[in-house]
């Protein structure tokens, strides 16, 4: 067939025309007219993204009947969308077009015109021979199921589950344990403001187990998922009888498995038994829950007691967070139950990062609790030794010793993130996909981390996280809407490919799976996100990312070497 | 009939930015509020951002671009709201939109005016370091891409002269002198405030010397003296001088007492200009005077190890008593150590990190929004439960800074639960 | 060498070694444990080696050559086309070289090779010969090869150039090593490195007990030896390879025959993209090129295939030399792999084969190694002479 490729310089005013002799660049890329089936048209044009410029590039596309298309104007990061936006309204495929830089990339930067012009015109020619190579691509659009899994009962999962069902989107919650709330249900009160907890949580539990749009599945845990947002497949297994396994169509997944805590009883510095008066604050925590006092194991309230923070926190290496805040509201509670018990809280850097918590920490103080900074601590039962920051070495009995232990990720982390095909962050909690900018997200589209399972964090901060990927999937799975994958995706090239899985190693989206009939990668395209980290690794050639073929980088670049 | 399909956003930071894409996503119609002539908010002041040090400018213009091109977000710099009526589903607000006096859409941001405008000014976004003329950018890489008129400083606006020179120089005829501020109205269904925060006024501190000595510096101050689109194009020189700093004495927590808060986030912030000195200069010492370090996240302790390590920075760990005092060029940093002995430093540069405290107009929005403040002075959440994002008037809601302070990570989380907030009480009001 | 105490056994040699050892190999046939010996055989012309799947143990005695003086197809590769498709539930012993060894691993990570019931045998290696000696020479070859062996002399400089410069010339991830550098040579050490050698080394009928620290103690000094050497080697492969032109220089008489490739073990693509149609130009490229040059030289792009096939396989090179022996116009096109093969695997801390659950580069991606790799270039650059 005839190829008629347009050209069309931008001026942008005197941004490219008084830096780059465009005339020279016409005149050039029209002299590559040398092929027979090879009809160029090059024009230079005042402003192309504006609104007349728009119009413009319409006109000529269709009445040159334009078979490719070049623009020679400023960045894509400007203006690429904008003319994709032009094509699309006409009969030109816009991945038959490419955008030239010859702004930033010459203009602007080259004091020489002679040379900026030089730069110019071997960028477009590179760009015209690159865009000849350039295939058609269409976009395809997929039907979509809103209903969500949520893995894990705790407060992150109810509070996820209810958000997506308030909007009426199906749930179903698979909780391993056979009960709903997790540890937060333990709780008497909870942070910031020492609001009463049970209530809220067990208002919430209640209203998940009786609403309409929520299926809760106890004892039950993921066995394997596929697929890609809006259309995931999982299979879950029944923890009792293995026999039972349900199928669930889904087009969403949030993870909320949350925590587990440090074990202190293996830390070198911290020795005692099940006898010792000596407790992680999660289980003070529970004993208040549980009779409303506390008490040491022969039952006497504790005359005196020691609080440890940071336990295994160098272990780890990250700070949890909360347990600061979480140590306080339990001193709180030995000064409440009794005015005149001793109360040591024995730190060495205090972590008291929202807007309430400093507050709360005078209070206390002022009630007498006594904080002691320290460099090192240790324990043998209940008799403490420490050494201050001035180096001064102390050692105390006390009738009860609370320890804050670490936040880490709950058992059975790393087997759902592999069924799952979502990393793990260095500490062993989930990866999300941007630390800062898209915290609830994972390099997977469509499943989300929550709570505690992402990293240790508060309840309030849990709540919204829960409620932060709720709001995600409501916006990006709306029922009745299809979405169009990305059209730009990697493919295996069958002849080329050898098997050696290395693909499926580097593929951060889990978008490669392996076709053990024929020994060959296959790309599943709608999971695909055109990233091209496979077709660089690719040891045999045999990966190629449509619209950055090796044919249309090899040809671009060789014409703009020249 | 309610206005549930149009929602209003005030502020244009990153929570703003967040909610008005996943409000414009599901279908919404979104009326975007800022104060200032470009949107980005405090994040696009900080070169890199903790704690992946990743360029803040790269991770936050695709936001930026995307906010002012989809179709669904309307968004109106120089703006402010003035009034808030009615109620959930039927908010009526005013906007005051000042005339930029560039069109946004005929202007393609070449900067060709800024030269001959004979007014020079000093440049607020850029604390102050550098300068601006009245017709303007804040910074290189500002979105919009498109420059404002300083109305009360231009010579001809204000009638001091008769002058054309933007006009002139620009070839797209973009410049109009005769526009005119606007008061526009609103009707929107919710409403979110993000209008983010400030910093700790450290002036107020005098045994900081902020203010009094040139060489002691407000943490965002040193941020753009860092940044390579700010007034030294990332040149560290000293204030009034060409001298590069060889010691430098970072301080946290200055203002925390007088706020009553930890702010959650400066210790990041210090560490992150420590790396920033010892990369960029080499050879400097580097001295950090804390109390507490505070390095919630996963990430953070590995940071702040990393640096330590890096930048060989001396901690010490007593805040009391701290006095800066300057001779000859060099400053003295006095304080007691942790046994409680006098000590002190000699540096030749002083970094201060201020708290973070709510926003100037906090208050008058909060008058204006009919919510209350926290004890400290932030917009305030509804009282009781477990609320997160909701304000005790219906359909306000809070996301980011304005709340409390934050780090970016909990502001985008902030903003994208309030967007969930948000469309479960607009949807309630149709169904 | 490696740190772990390893355990091994000895046997009286009898009648040479090649004897000793076809012995050792023919009872491990006939135990349980293995079915098949995958060992090189001369080809009936007497001027090469074959590698031949052997399951009858006489044919062990009388024909294998386990310790071939040359290596006309690399071990590696004999083994992938037998196990490429998996190997069912078929035991192999295959006898190689410690370069086939490591060219075996390194595919096995490839996943073209499967290592599941395969048996690795490997010894200290004086060396291979060239494989031209042995076609014009057969019979002194072979016996140059064996006196080698029986003198323990591993600093000949008969051997193939890269085998003079190979520190890994001793035991590697092989499950069994024979310890041709022991000082005792009235006997032959064999040596378990894992478990599967341990139960090979049974299935022989050895015990094995013995600490070989006479032996280690012998490979380190060899190692220090082959060390010096090395560097010594690539102080003049250095100006064969850096900078264009003389890269071009060390290449300009190829002729484009693509030998080296099909030698090359790693090198194992089902088609290589050079040889495709898409790395083909239209010919108005090459008159534009002959027209502003002068002339250009066809087939085009002779150096560039070298330089492609450096940059996708010298993370895995094992620098056997097998593309020096298959060139039929004597570039020491081994020499430029293994001195560039040495400076790319020291970027990411690999070594090709040398330990089997090592990943690849390819699959890793370490936070500093980029940083790494930017410090090796800076001073790679200001170490640069001064040359046009």
């Amino acid at each position: 067939m005839k190829k008629k490729v347009g050209i069309y310089i931008c001026q942008c005013g005197p941004n490219i025309a008084d830096n780059v002799d465009i005339d020279k660049i016409i005149e050039s890329v029209s002299a590559f007219n040398d092929a027979d089936d090879l009809e160029i048209v090059a024009k230079p044009y005042g402003l192309l993204c504006s609104g007349e410029g728009k119009d413009y590039l319409k006109q000529e596309i269709e009445e040159n009947g334009l078979t490719h298309l070049v623009i020679g104007a400023c960045s894509p990061r400007d203006h690429n969308n904008t003319f994709i936006g032009v094509c699309k309204e006409t009969s030109l495929n816009p991945y038959l077009y490419k955008l030239i830089n010859i702004r930033e990339h010459c203009a602007w930067i080259i004091h020489d015109k002679d040379k900026a012009t030089e730069k110019a015109i071997q960028y477009i020619r590179g760009g015209l021979r690159r865009v000849l190579y350039q295939s058609e691509l269409f976009e395809n659009k997929l039907d979509t199921n809103p209903d969500v899994l949520v893995i894990g009962g705790g407060i992150a999962g109810i509070e996820a589950a209810l958000s997506l069902a308030d909007a009426d989107r199906q749930v179903f919650l698979i909780e391993k344990t056979d009960r709903l709330g997790g540890k937060a249900a333990t709780f008497k009160t909870v942070l910031p403001k020492q609001q009463d907890a049970v209530e809220a949580i067990q208002l919430k539990i209640q209203t998940v187990q009786d609403h309409p749009h929520i299926q809760v599945m106890l004892n039950t845990r993921l066995d394997r998922i596929i697929g890609f947002l809006g259309n995931f497949e999982a299979e879950v297994r029944s923890i009792d009888d293995a026999e039972k396994m349900t199928e669930l169509k889904i087009g969403a997944m949030v993870v909320a498995s949350g925590f587990s805590l440090y074990d202190a009883s293996t830390h070198p510095d911290f020795i005692f038994s099940g006898d010792d008066e000596v407790y992680t604050a999660l289980q003070i925590e529970q004993m208040i829950a549980e009779k409303n006092q506390v008490t040491t194991r022969s039952g006497k309230a504790p005359k005196s007691v020691a609080m440890i923070h940071c336990v295994g926190r160098e272990e780890v290496g990250y700070c949890s967070q909360i347990c600061c805040n979480a140590m306080i509201k339990l001193a709180a509670r030995f000064k409440t139950q009794s005015p005149d018990t001793t109360v040591k809280v024995f730190f060495r850097d205090l972590c008291l990062p929202h807007q309430d918590d400093q507050a709360f920490y005078n209070e206390i103080k002022a009630q007498g609790v006594e904080f002691v900074r320290v460099n090192r601590i240790a324990t043998e039962g209940s008799q403490i030794k420490f050494t201050t920051m001035d180096e001064n070495e102390g050692s105390e009995l006390f009738d009860m010793v609370v320890l804050a232990p670490a936040m880490i990720p709950a058992d059975g982390t790393p087997d759902l993130a592999t069924k799952l095909g979502i990393s793990l962050h260095e500490t062993g909690f989930f990866q999300e996909a941007h630390q800062a900018i898209n915290p609830v997200a994972t390099a997977t589209d469509g499943i989300f981390i929550v709570g505690t399972a992402h990293g240790p964090r508060g309840i309030q901060a849990t709540l919204l996280q829960a409620q932060a990927a709720a709001s995600k999937i409501r916006v990006q799975l709306i029922p009745g809407e299809q979405i169009v994958p990305e059209v730009r995706v990697s493919e295996t090239l069958e002849a080329f490919c050898m098997g050696c899985k290395t693909c499926l190693e580097v593929c951060h989206y889990g978008a490669i799976v392996f076709d053990e009939d024929k020994g060959i990668s296959v790309v599943k395209e709608a999971v695909c996100r055109g990233c091209g980290n496979c077709v660089g690794s690719c040891p045999s050639g045999a990966i190629q990312l449509k619209h950055f073929t090796n044919p249309q980088l090899y040809q671009e670049m060789i014409e703009a070497v020249q | 009939m309610s206005f549930s399909n149009q929602v209003l956003v005030i502020g244009a930071g990153i929570a703003g930015m967040e909610a008005s894409l996943m409000l414009a996503k599901s279908g919404k119609k979104v009326f975007l509020v800022e104060k200032l002539s470009l949107i980005g908010g405090n994040v696009i002041k900080n070169e890199e951002s903790f704690p992946n040090l990743e360029c803040s400018t790269c991770m936050v213009a695709p936001i930026q671009q995307a906010v002012l091109q989809d179709p669904n977000i309307e968004t109106m710099t120089l703006s402010t709201v003035e009034k808030i009526d009615g109620d959930v589903g039927h908010f009526e607000v005013s906007v005051l939109k000042k005339a930029r006096y560039a069109s946004m859409t005929d202007c393609i941001g070449c900067g060709m005016c800024y030269e001959p405008c004979p007014v020079s000014l000093s440049n607020e976004w850029e604390e102050n370091l550098g300068e601006k003329k009245a017709i303007y950018v804040p910074t290189a890489g500002s979105l919009p891409n498109v420059p404002a008129i300083e109305a009360e400083h231009c010579l001809q606006l204000s009638g001091k002269k008769e002058c054309n020179a933007c006009v002139e120089a620009c070839m797209f005829g973009a410049i109009d002198l005769s526009e005119t501020d606007e008061q526009m109205q609103l009707e929107v269904g919710a409403i979110l405030l993000a209008t983010g925060s400030d910093l700790f006024d450290v002036s107020q501190l005098t045994q900081f010397g902020y203010g009094k000595y040139p060489s002691v510096y407000t943490s965002i101050e040193f941020e753009r003296l860092f940044a390579s689109n700010g007034p030294t194009l990332g040149e560290i020189k000293i204030r009034n001088s060409d001298r590069q700093p060889k010691a430098v004495a970072m301080i946290h927590c200055v203002g925390r007492e007088e706020q009553g808060y930890c702010s959650g986030v400066c210790c990041m912030v210090s560490l992150k200009h420590a790396h920033f000195l010892k990369h960029k200069l080499g050879d400097v010492k580097l001295f950090n005077l804390y109390t507490d370090f505070c390095v919630p996240d996963k990430t953070h302790q590995k940071f702040q190890k990393n640096i330590i390590e890096e930048t060989q920075s001396i901690f010490h760990t007593s805040m009391k008593d701290i006095k800066v005092t300057e001779a000859d060029s060099v400053l003295n940093v006095a304080y007691i150590d942790a046994k409680g002995k006098e000590a002190s430093l000699n540096v030749d540069m002083v970094i201060l990190a201020p708290a973070i405290i709510p926003g100037k107009d906090t208050e008058v929005l909060s008058r204006i929004a009919g919510i209350e403040t926290t004890e400290i002075g932030f917009l305030g959440l509804k009282s009781g439960g477990l609320s997160t994002v909701e304000t005790a008037r219906e359909g306000v809601f809070l996301a980011g800074c304005a709340e409390g302070p934050k780090d970016v990570q909990s502001s985008v989380t902030q903003a994208e639960s309030a967007v969930g907030g948000m469309l479960a009480r607009l949807s309630s009001l149709t169904s | 060498m490696s740190t772990d105490s390893k355990s091994g056994g000895r046997i009286p040699i009898e009648n040479g070694i090649e004897q000793t050892l076809r012995k050792v190999l023919k009872e491990s046939l006939k135990s349980d444990l293995i079915d098949a010996l995958l060992l090189p055989v001369k080809v009936p012309s007497g001027d090469s080696y074959a590698w031949i799947l052997m399951q009858d143990p006489a044919l062990v005695e009388e024909e294998a050559s386990p310790m071939a003086a040359v290596m006309p197809v690399q071990g590696a590769k004999a083994l992938k086309s037998l196990t490429r498709k998996g190997n069912g539930s078929l035991r192999v012993a295959a006898m190689m070289r410690p370069c086939e060894v490591r060219g075996t691993i390194e595919l096995s990570k490839l996943n073209q090779i499967n290592l599941d019931n395969v048996t690795l045998i490997s010894y200290d290696c004086p060396g291979a010969l060239p494989l031209s000696d042995m076609s014009d020479a057969p019979q002194d070859t072979e016996e140059a090869f064996m006196g080698l062996l029986s003198e323990r002399n591993f600093e000949s400089t008969a051997v193939k150039p890269v085998c003079q410069f190979c520190t890994e010339f001793s035991m590697g991830a092989a499950d069994v090593h024979i310890g041709m550098a022991d000082p005792d040579t009235s006997q032959l050490l064999l040596i378990s490195g894992s478990e599967k050698g341990t139960a090979f080394l049974s299935a022989t009928g050895l015990k094995v007990d013995e600490e070989p620290s006479a032996w280690e103690k012998q490979t380190d000094s060899i190692q220090k030896k082959r060390i010096q050497q090395m560097d010594k080697a690539f102080q003049t492969i250095q100006p064969m390879v850096e900078g264009f032109d003389n890269l071009a220089d060390t290449f300009s008489n190829c002729i484009g025959c693509h030998n080296c490739q099909s030698a090359c073990p790693i090198c194992y693509c089902r088609q290589c993209y050079s040889d495709s149609k898409e790395s083909s130009l239209e010919s108005a490229y090459y008159l534009d090129k002959a027209e502003k040059r002068g002339g250009i030289s066809l087939p085009h792009d002779r150096l560039m295939f070298h330089v492609g096939r450096l940059s996708h396989m010298s993370l895995s090179c094992v620098s056997c030399g097998q593309c020096t022996d298959a060139c039929p116009v004597s570039i020491p096109v081994a020499k430029v792999f293994s001195y560039v093969a040495a400076q790319t695997q020291q970027a990411f801390e690999y070594k090709a084969g040398k330990t089997a659950g090592e990943a690849i580069p390819l699959k890793e991606y370490k936070e500093d190694e980029l940083k790494k790799i930017h410090e090796m270039t800076k001073s790679a650059e200001s170490q640069e002479s001064p040359h046009e």
